[in-house]
């Protein structure tokens, strides 16, 4: 309550309405008022609005139509099922990578050499190898988190001061007590910056490949939304995307601060 | 891992582990008549044999370089215009507390809406499909180079700043002499991370938007993967792939040796 008063207080809440203000302004005045050549066929501020929040929106979805929530949740589920995935395979490949330098030497090469392909490449490949509408969707976001994840995991691995190491060794650790007390924690920090990375081109990935193959979806709302020339519900769909995109980084985010307590305490201490 | 020495030992193993991924690929995809049934996913693959052949077919026509052309067009148009544009929005955020307060909180909801799902936004707005496409590829590089830059300035420390204005600088002679220098790190990290989501953002953008040929030559390389595959041409899909990748790679390469040379004294000290 405290730090929220002192917030208000201060001058940021009334500079950030300013530029709320001003944003949503010059949209409205450049769409709806003064017509700017071209930016006028844009959805204007009014439009989008009163499509959204309408109780019988004109193009069929908004806040009120169940359709809508099924959208997101079928994004959300494809989503999650990836990053679930990408976190539980690419987690232990990058400690392995990280850990074993047999490891790193003999799978690195093929994982740098797939790395650079953009995920949007493998579109096409996914919808030849995978069947149906759904898991070419779901491959293509998972191997996006993926590599990131891995990659992450492998460089904190590598970051870990050799000294711990040497020191459990000495007083006795066993190879998994190593691993389980000295790496994994070491490694936290990075793990958790790759899941925020992963969690951020999951979405971007999933956006991509619903836009060309999906059937449902928030990506697919998108694009047959401009097909369809309905474009109030192109930005309903791009508003929608970006505020759950940031909530998952927040939870994302969250989950970091609570397995690594032990870090904001060393931080707040000064890293004594 | 640029500008590291590889051991002879690592560079076998390398060129092991390579082989053995593209021979169980090439049994894979060859499964089907090899062996009488195909094996899950690997049996749909094109052969890496028949990739070859028919890449050093493409090799020899004019269209497959144009379409490099065009792509490389698109990324240098869209990467240019994020530097140019987001180093200083990036160093405006860092130096003025209003301007943070007002625009970053905007910046910040925008931030996390996916390049690509302001693709039929760009093609209603922009009149020709070239500046869409150049225009999602350069929001790809944008909010990456900003954050870092603003992220650099943040992190630079205080007393650096105390301590040049005891000495008598001026606001110009602070900018140029600590607040420049110590950017230059983090402005090379954000290219680099830049140049990388360019390249993931303008073959997505080629696909969807159908990018319309360039001189009726070449459209790009990812309108030739979506192309190819549209026309049931699957080892070309394949030659996109890898070349996206090699083309991805050099352009990274290229940013880092750049930004390599640039921030120098952090190499040699």
């Amino acid at each position: 309550m405290a730090r929220a008063a002192r917030w208000l207080r201060g001058p940021s809440p009334y500079l950030m309405l300013v530029g709320f203000a001003l944003f949503l302004g010059a949209w409205y005045a450049a769409v709806e008022v003064w017509k700017l050549p071209r930016v006028q066929k844009l959805p204007g501020l009014t439009a989008v609005v009163q499509e959204w929040v309408s109780r019988n929106p004109t193009y069929g979805l908004s806040l009120f139509t169940a359709e809508y929530y099924d959208h997101i949740w079928v994004s959300v589920r494809r989503v999650g099922i990836a990053f679930l995935l990408a976190t539980g395979l690419g987690v232990p490949l990058g400690l392995a990578l990280g850990w074993s330098r047999d490891v790193r030497e003999y799978v690195f090469p093929v994982f740098e050499v797939l790395r650079p392909v953009p995920i949007l490449a493998w579109v096409p490949i996914s919808l030849i190898v995978f069947k149906g509408a759904e898991t070419p969707v779901v491959f293509l976001t998972f191997i996006a988190a993926f590599f990131v994840t891995t990659l992450n995991t492998m460089l904190g691995v590598q970051s870990i001061d050799r000294t711990y190491v040497r020191a459990a060794v000495c007083l006795g650790a066993s190879r998994i007590q190593v691993l389980r007390d000295v790496v994994i924690p070491g490694a936290l920090p990075f793990i958790f910056t790759g899941l925020q990375i992963a969690i951020g081109v999951a979405w971007f990935s999933l956006v991509a490949a619903e836009m060309v193959s999906g059937e449902y979806g928030l990506g697919y709302v998108i694009n047959t939304s401009y097909a369809k020339i309905q474009y109030p519900t192109i930005v309903i769909g791009m508003i929608t995307l970006g505020l759950i995109g940031y909530v998952t980084s927040a939870i994302v985010r969250l989950c970091g601060r609570l397995l690594m307590q032990w870090r904001e305490r060393e931080l707040a201490t000064g890293g004594r | 891992m640029a500008g590291r020495r590889l051991s002879g030992r690592a560079l076998r193993r390398a060129a092991v582990s390579l082989v053995v991924f593209v021979a169980i690929w090439e049994l894979g995809a060859r499964s089907g008549p090899l062996f009488g049934f195909k094996l899950p996913w690997l049996g749909d693959l094109p052969h890496p044999s028949a990739v070859v052949l028919i890449w050093a077919r493409m090799a020899t026509e004019a269209a497959y370089w144009y379409s490099w052309l065009a792509s490389f067009w698109r990324v240098l148009g869209g990467f240019a215009a994020a530097m140019v544009l987001g180093i200083p929005l990036g160093l405006a955020l860092a130096a003025s507390r209003t301007f943070r307060g007002t625009v970053f909180p905007v910046f910040e909801v925008i931030r996390p809406i996916p390049p690509l799902a302001w693709v039929p936004a760009a093609i209603i707005v922009w009149p020709t499909q070239e500046l869409a496409i150049t225009f999602i590829t350069f929001l790809g590089a944008f909010f990456t180079i900003v954050i870092n830059v603003l992220g650099g300035v943040r992190s630079l420390d205080t007393r650096f700043v105390q301590a040049a204005r005891s000495l008598g600088a001026s606001n110009a002679d602070v900018f140029r002499r600590i607040i420049l220098p110590a950017t230059v790190p983090s402005i090379v990290v954000g290219a680099a991370v830049g140049i990388g989501i360019t390249w993931e953002v303008v073959v997505a953008a080629e696909m969807i938007s159908g990018a319309s040929k360039v001189g009726g030559k070449g459209a790009g390389l990812g309108h030739l993967i979506w192309a190819s595959y549209l026309g049931g041409d699957y080892n070309q899909i394949v030659v996109g792939m890898v070349s996206i990748g090699i083309a991805g790679y050099l352009c990274s390469s290229a940013v880092r040796r750049l930004g390599t040379w640039l921030t120098s004294w952090q190499t040699t000290r």
